[in-house]
C-alpha cells in the first residue's frame, strides 16, 4: 500500500504566522562576518529563526555553516555584525542556558554512565538549570530507547546510541534553541535515517527552536520548515527556501513524491550555488 | 595453561631463572661479594633481622609517599593552570626542564644544609625530582580532554573550576598513572639517596650508607632488595587504584 501523508494542518501554520507577529525571533543575525586571519569564512549573513522554527544550514564543506553556528553559540566572536540569541548576546545566551548544543561528535564524558552523561549539562552552572525541567533524564532516556543503558559507559555504546545521549543531554536542560552540528555525520545511513526520525518525534511537541547544520538533503528536508543553503566559502546565504511538507512529519513521508520533489529542488539550488 | 595460571607461574618462572643465573654468576666468575652478593646470601640477611629490615622499609616508603603526594599535588594545580593558560606554560616549562635535567645527587648537599637535614630534606627531595615528571604528565593529560566537550562545557558557560574538575582532572588520570610508575622510581632513587645524605639514622638509605662505610656488604646488599621489594609493592598499589579508577578506559579494557 502506497503511504500517506498527513494534510498540512492550517491551524499549525496560522499559529506560526501569528506567532512570528508577537514573538520576537529567537536567533537573529545581521550582517555577521568572519574572519581567521586573511581567511574570509563567513561573508556578512543575515538569517532570522523564528520561535518553534526548525531552520536548517545547508551548503559544501569549508562554506562556515559550522562558524555560523559556533558564533550563534557565542563560542567565536564575529568579525563584524550582532547576534540576538532570545533577546540576548551570545554570551549572556550562554551565561543563561538558553542554548543547547549538540556537537559533531557525541563528546561523551568516557567516565561517566549514560545517565550521568545525560544530566552533564544539569550538572554544570546549575544556577541556570531549571527547577523542574518539563522532561525528566529518566523519560528522556526512556524515550530514545535508552533506558536500559543508564548505568552502561559510552564505549559500550554503538555510534547511534552514543549519539542519542548526546540529544537527551540537550533536551535536559530545557534550553529554548538548539543549535545542531552535523550530530548525525559520522553515522551510517540506516542510523542516521532512524536518528532524524527520533529528532523530529523530540523536537514536535516541545515547539523549540532548531538551527540544524548538515549535508544532508533528505535529512534537510525531512527536519526542516526552512532551509538556508549556502554558498562555498566565504560563505553566504544563496537561498532560504519554505520546505512546505506536513507536519508533524512521519518516517513515511521520505517515500512520498512530494518529499522527492523538495529533495530534488534543494539538490538543484545547492549544485547551483556551487558553480554561481 | 589457561591464562590466569600463566599470569602468575610466568612471572615466578622468569623470577627463579634469574635469581640462579645470578647465583651461579657470582660463584662461577667469583665476583667478590661488594660488587654483587648472591641472593641466597642477600635471602639469608633478610631472614636473619626481618624486623629490622621492615621498620627501615616503613620509613623509606613514608618518606616516599609524603614527597610524591605533596609533588602530585602540587603537579595537579601547577598543571591545571598551565592547561588553561598558554602563557603560564610556557613562562614555566623552562623552569621545570631546568630541575629535571639537573642531576639532583648534585645540589643535594645544599639542600641538607638548608633544611639541616633529617625528614624535610628527604621529602623534599623526592617531591622535588617528581615534581616535573608528574607536571608534564598531568599537563599532558589534562590537554587531551575532548576539544568537543570543552566547547560543550563553554555551551552552558562553565566555570573554570567545573572543567577542571568535571573534565580536565579527569581526562588527565590516564597520564597521571603512567608518569606515576615514573615518578615513584625517581621517588624511590631520591629517597634512599637523601636517606644516606641527610644526617638521619633511619631509613633503607641510611643503613646501606652505614653498611657501604663500614664494608658490610650482606647489610647494604639487604637494603638493596628491601628498596626494590618497596618499588615492586608501590607498583602493585599503583596498578590495584588504576584498575579501579580507570575501569572507564581502554588501556584497562581486555
Amino acid at each position: 500500500m502506497a503511504p500517506t501523508v498527513r494534510p498540512q494542518r492550517p491551524g499549525r501554520i496560522v499559529a506560526a504566522q501569528v506567532r512570528s507577529l508577537v514573538v520576537p525571533p529567537r536567533i537573529e543575525v545581521r550582517s555577521v562576518s568572519k574572519s581567521f586571519g586573511s581567511l574570509d569564512a563567513l561573508a556578512p549573513v543575515d538569517l532570522v529563526v523564528d520561535d518553534g522554527e526548525m531552520v536548517t544550514l545547508l551548503g559544501p564543506s569549508g562554506c562556515g555553516k559550522t562558524t555560523l553556528l559556533r558564533l550563534i553559540a557565542g563560542l567565536e566572536q564575529p568579525s563584524s555584525g550582532d547576534i540576538i540569541v532570545n533577546g540576548m548576546s551570545p554570551t549572556e545566551a550562554r551565561r543563561h542556558k538558553q542554548i543547547g548544543f549538540v556537537p559533531q561528535s557525541p563528546a561523551l564524558l568516557p567516565w561517566r554512565t549514560v545517565e550521568a552523561n545525560a544530566r552533564l549539562l544539569l550538572d554544570i552552572n546549575r544556577r541556570a538549570s531549571p527547577a523542574t525541567p518539563t522532561a525528566s533524564v529518566d523519560d528522556l532516556l526512556d524515550e530514545v530507547g535508552l533506558g536500559e543503558f543508564r548505568d552502561a559507559y559510552p564505549h559500550e555504546l554503538s555510534g547511534g546510541m552514543q549519539q542519542r545521549v548526546g540529544l537527551v543531554r540537550a533536551f535536559a536542560i530545557d534550553a529554548p534553541i538548539l543549535l545542531m552540528d552535523e550530530p548525525f555525520a559520522a553515522l551510517d545511513e540506516m542510523t542516521r535515517t532512524d536518528m532524524r526520525h527520533l529528532l523530529g518525534r523530540l523536537c514536535e511537541p516541545l515547539g523549540t527552536t532548531v538551527l540544524f547544520v548538515t549535508h544532508s538533503i533528505p535529512e534537510a528536508t525531512f527536519l526542516s520548515d526552512r532551509v538556508a543553503v549556502m554558498s562555498p566559502r566565504p560563505g553566504r546565504i544563496n537561498e532560504d527556501i519554505a520546505i512546505e511538507l506536513a507536519h508533524p512529519r512521519l518516517p513515511e513521508l521520505e517515500d512520498t513524491e512530494q518529499f522527492f520533489h523538495t529533495t530534488t529542488r534543494l539538490r538543484a539550488v545547492l549544485s547551483a550555488g556551487m558553480h554561481r | 595453561m589457561s591464562p590466569s595460571v600463566r599470569r602468575v607461574v610466568a612471572p615466578l618462572v622468569g623470577i627463579i631463572a634469574f635469581g640462579l643465573l645470578w647465583e651461579a654468576a657470582v660463584s662461577l666468575f667469583d665476583i667478590r661479594r661488594f660488587v654483587l652478593l648472591p641472593p641466597s646470601r642477600i635471602i639469608s640477611e633478610l631472614g636473619e633481622a626481618p624486623g629490622f629490615y621492615w621498620s627501615n622499609m616503613v620509613v623509606t616508603g613514608q618518606h616516599m609517599l609524603v614527597g610524591l603526594s605533596i609533588s602530585m599535588v602540587l603537579a595537579i594545580v601547577g598543571g591545571a593552570l598551565m592547561a588553561s593558560s598558554r602563557f603560564v606554560e610556557e613562562a614555566t616549562q623552562p623552569i621545570l626542564i631546568l630541575i629535571l635535567v639537573t642531576p639532583w645527587v648534585a645540589y643535594i648537599t645544599s639542600v641538607v644544609l638548608w633544611l639541616d637535614g633529617g625528614t624535610p630534606t628527604i621529602v623534599f627531595m623526592v617531591a622535588f625530582t617528581s615534581f616535573p615528571v608528574f607536571t608534564f604528565g598531568v599537563v599532558g593529560g589534562m590537554k587531551s580532554a575532548d576539544p568537543a566537550a570543552r566547547e560543550l562545557l563553554a555551551s552552558v558557560d562553565a566555570r573554570p573550576w567545573e572543567v577542571f574538575w568535571r573534565l580536565r582532572l579527569p581526562a588527565s588520570l590516564p597520564s597521571v598513572f603512567t608518569t606515576l610508575r615514573f615518578a615513584m622510581g625517581l621517588g624511590l632513587a631520591a629517597a634512599y639517596f637523601s636517606e644516606g645524605s641527610a644526617l638521619t639514622r633511619d631509613g633503607l638509605g641510611a643503613i646501606g650508607r652505614t653498611a657501604a662505610a663500614s664494608n658490610q656488604a650482606e647489610t647494604l646488599w639487604a637494603t638493596i632488595a628491601s628498596a626494590a621489594l618497596l618499588g615492586v609493592a608501590g607498583l602493585l598499589v599503583i596498578s590495584v587504584l588504576e584498575r579501579s579508577l580507570l575501569k572507564w578506559h581502554a588501556s584497562q579494557r581486555s
